[in-house]
């Protein structure tokens, strides 16, 4: 009986290894691909003809690549579904990716990502960005990198000028802002400093909190799913009240920029560079760098701390990333995943390609001055923007500070050579210290109401924190203007949809 | 009877004659007319989508008034509604008025530098796009001590704390007017500016020697001679009151969307808040809505000109 099982166990082991291999096999090699896809990949005037020439020559594939205006892609990317016209490839942004995938645009890549050659690779570490892009466990686009999201910058200068360290939990992080609002840290003699700057009180997009998270802590303002499964609306949830409390009551301290309702991100940045404000909740990486340069070039001092999350705010929240999906018209989805999504982080010359983009265009290795830089033969580095003279590319599709998968081992990995030290650490500490934020699904009770809704939640929650009105009144007005009713009803349909 | 005396009604030349007569006039309208085809009639198709649940993926499925139903149990879009209408109806009449005062102050001047200088300064802002007019009154309106406007005021001790004229309700459509009327004043002048220079100086000359004060010539003279002008302008603008987008939009914020919504930033709104695909069925239904509103707004300005001056404008 045991040898007749194990005889059965080995055959069935053959037998699906055969398939494994002839399917593998049978992926036909597609002759072109078309790809719809934003400025994240190098624009016409920024040497895109060479980086196509480039992965025609590591595929032996035809490329076409359809890339509008950046302000203009999604209505193009809309056309082309409209019209029927639908690319073989195109690049997704979150809320795009959950609606196409429930409406049926999207080929499902779950069992080609399973097999796929860069899971297996040992060097890929996303496992958890691409649980987050499951949606009822399939899934339904690739992304190369994390989704990046926020970490609070802290002035050095002024934590010295104060004689505070960085905090570690609100306390302290009111005590810090306190001093930075009324201790003159900029050193001026004039009270005119704030502790933290935002723009706005609440983000357009999600995650919504990340520009003021010690604030909200573990309150949400939108639709989260429960530990059991269910889903709720974050703004009606106790902690929500909490959040407006903590964040009216600084605004009332003055801890907080009295103009941040109608601040833009670029309003803050120059209020950051011009010694405005002390605490500043920006992009984690390359914006190190930027915002140190900026402040450096206003003859300030640009040592910044990146804060780790303060205790009661646990993680940052890493943004869904941006997807590559294939559509469910697209010939040979399987062929299309193998050669184009599968090689995209292959460890050598196409993740070089994504990266870094083409020798000699984008970055050399050989002996020469760039932008008054001097660089010895075999130095990697950047080469000047073709499009923005002054300045130097720092990367291609893939930022390499957020890349999902390593370089093979034996493979030169630029990365050391590139990234600065300020932004390499503040992007290991958003990668050590976030957690993935929740792609919703979408629902026609969703898209009915949620418009108004949203207006509404963000007039409260500004008027709230702006002391205008209270959390009861603002609840009442909820109520009084259909908000619960819009809410209850998306909360059902996305109960529904989930049972 | 003898109808040999009643006139008789000339006869049209056969259509041929007359096409031929005029062909060069119809091949030169030809690129007008295709371009009113192509970009004006043939987008109204979009209309049948108001009738339709449509997210540009699956095929429009017909609702009938359903999206009419829905935009009217909305409260929010009664107010985009009523703001629209507010904003839009005190804002042209605010720019128009200022216009015309404008102008009668530019035609009493007597030097033509000053004059002229006068008239360049005062057009400037309306190039200024709408993003940098906003980005600077948000400066100038700031409740920080970087806010020129609060700053001034408390100096003068006309109030003891800054306003937040921007992010309060209470204050956010006077400043929207203020700095409507600073963009557009100049601007809205070129049409009565060029009225005025076309009053016969030779009325004035007999003012003059009737003995008419300055004023009474301004007020007897100057504008009845733009009266027509004035209704002409008003009746124009009157067709884009539910156009009003951009100034709304840039100036909006959280806090004062009770009062600053409008219809289009409405719209906008319902397509980029809708956390998924929106329907296209309901952005067209208030898109239909507006255009027919407009419409009827027009049409009513130009039966009230029929009466007032005897003949329409459209």
């Amino acid at each position: 009986m045991k040898k007749l099982l194990s005889l059965m166990l080995v055959l069935a082991m053959t037998f699906t290894m055969v398939t494994v291999v002839a399917s593998a096999e049978e992926v036909a090699k597609p002759e072109k691909i078309t790809i719809l896809a934003d400025t994240t990949i190098f624009s016409a005037n920024n040497g895109r003809d060479e980086m196509e020439a480039r992965w025609e020559e590591l595929t032996g594939i035809e490329l076409e690549i359809i890339q509008p205006d950046h302000d203009a892609y999604y209505d193009v990317m809309q056309q082309h579904i409209a019209s029927g016209e639908w690319p073989d490839v195109m690049i997704l942004s979150s809320t795009y990716y959950s609606s196409y995938a429930a409406e049926g645009v999207l080929w499902d890549m779950t069992e080609a990502w399973e097999n796929s050659e860069t899971k297996a690779s040992g060097r890929f570490s996303g496992d958890v960005v691409f649980d987050g892009l499951k949606i009822d466990g399939s899934l339904y686009g690739f992304s190369a990198t994390r989704g990046n999201g926020c970490v609070t910058y802290v002035k050095q200068a002024w934590l010295d000028a104060v004689d505070m360290t960085a905090p570690t939990n609100f306390e302290e992080y009111v005590a810090m802002l306190d001093a930075f609002t009324k201790n003159d840290p900029d050193g001026d003699g004039v009270a005119d400093t704030f502790g933290v700057s935002a723009a706005g009180f609440i983000g357009a997009e999600a995650p919504f909190v990340n520009y003021l998270p010690e604030f909200y802590q573990d309150a949400y303002p939108f639709f989260v799913a429960q530990e059991d499964g269910t889903w709720v609306d974050g703004f009606t949830q106790p902690n929500m009240e909490a959040a407006l409390a903590r964040l009216s009551d600084a605004y009332a301290a003055g801890y907080i920029d009295p103009t941040t309702l109608t601040n833009g991100t670029g309003d803050c940045r120059n209020k950051f560079y011009d010694d405005g404000f002390g605490a500043f909740t920006y992009w984690a990486g390359t914006w190190a760098t930027n915002l140190k340069t900026n402040l450096e070039a206003n003859e300030l001092p640009g040592d910044l701390v990146a804060l780790a999350p303060i205790a009661e705010v646990g993680a940052y929240y890493d943004r869904v990333p941006p997807v590559w999906a294939i559509t469910s018209q697209c010939e040979n989805p399987e062929g299309v995943f193998k050669y184009f999504i599968d090689t995209m982080l292959d460890g050598n010359e196409m993740q070089m390609l994504w990266t870094y983009g083409v020798e000699d265009v984008h970055y050399s290795f050989k002996a020469e001055t760039i932008l008054e830089k001097e660089y010895a033969e075999g130095q990697f580095h950047m080469l000047e923007n073709l499009e923005k003279e002054g300045t130097a590319y720092t990367k291609h599709h893939i930022d390499p500070m957020l890349s999902l998968a390593t370089f093979a081992e034996g493979v030169y990995d630029p990365k050391a050579d590139s990234v600065k030290p300020e932004a390499a650490a503040a992007a290991q500490l958003f990668n050590e210290s976030s957690k993935l934020a929740t792609i919703v699904p979408t629902t026609e009770d969703m898209t009915m109401y949620n418009g108004d809704l949203t207006t509404l939640k963000n007039e409260l929650v500004a008027k709230v924190t702006m002391g205008e009105m209270t959390y009861a009144d603002a609840m009442a007005k909820f109520e009084a203007d259909g908000g619960k009713a819009w809410s209850d009803a998306i909360v059902a349909s996305l109960n529904a949809l989930a049972e | 009877m003898n109808n040999n005396n009643v006139a008789q009604p000339l006869r049209k030349a056969p259509l041929k004659v007359r096409f031929e007569k005029y062909k060069w006039f119809y091949i030169m309208f030809l690129p007008v007319m295709a371009f009113l085809i192509i970009f004006h009639y043939l987008p109204m198709f979009g209309i049948r989508f108001a009738f339709t649940k449509y997210n540009l993926i699956k095929a429009p499925v017909f609702v009938g008034f359903d999206q009419f139903r829905r935009l009217f149990s909305m409260p929010n879009f009664w107010s985009a509604f009523y703001n629209t209408l507010e904003l839009s109806i005190v804002k042209l009449l605010l720019n128009t008025g200022m216009a015309i005062i404008a102008s009668l102050f530019l035609n009493e001047m007597i030097s033509e530098r000053t004059k002229k200088l006068t008239q360049t300064i005062i057009y400037l802002p309306h190039f200024m796009s709408w993003v940098v007019t906003a980005s600077v009154f948000q400066m100038l309106f700031s409740p920080t001590s970087a806010g020129l406007v609060n700053q001034m005021l408390l100096k003068m001790g006309v109030i003891d704390k800054s306003i937040y004229f921007l992010g309060d309700s209470a204050w956010w459509r006077t400043t929207y007017y203020i700095i409507n009327v600073w963009r557009e004043t100049g601007w809205g002048t070129i049409i009565f500016m060029a009225t005025l220079a076309g009053i016969d100086p030779g009325i004035y000359e007999a003012g003059s020697i009737d003995g008419a004060t300055r004023m009474q010539k301004m007020w007897y003279i100057t504008i009845p001679s733009i009266a027509n002008t004035i209704l002409t302008v008003l009746i124009l603008n009157l067709a884009k009151v539910m156009n009003l987008f951009e100034s709304a939009f840039v100036l909006q914020n959280d806090a004062v969307m009770g009062t600053s919504q409008v219809l289009q930033t409405y719209v906008y709104y319902q397509t980029f808040n809708s956390g998924g695909i929106p329907d296209y069925g309901y952005t067209t239904a208030i898109g239909l809505f507006r255009s027919i509103v407009g419409m009827f707004l027009v049409l009513a300005c130009n039966f009230a000109s029929k009466k007032v001056r005897g003949r329409s404008i459209v």
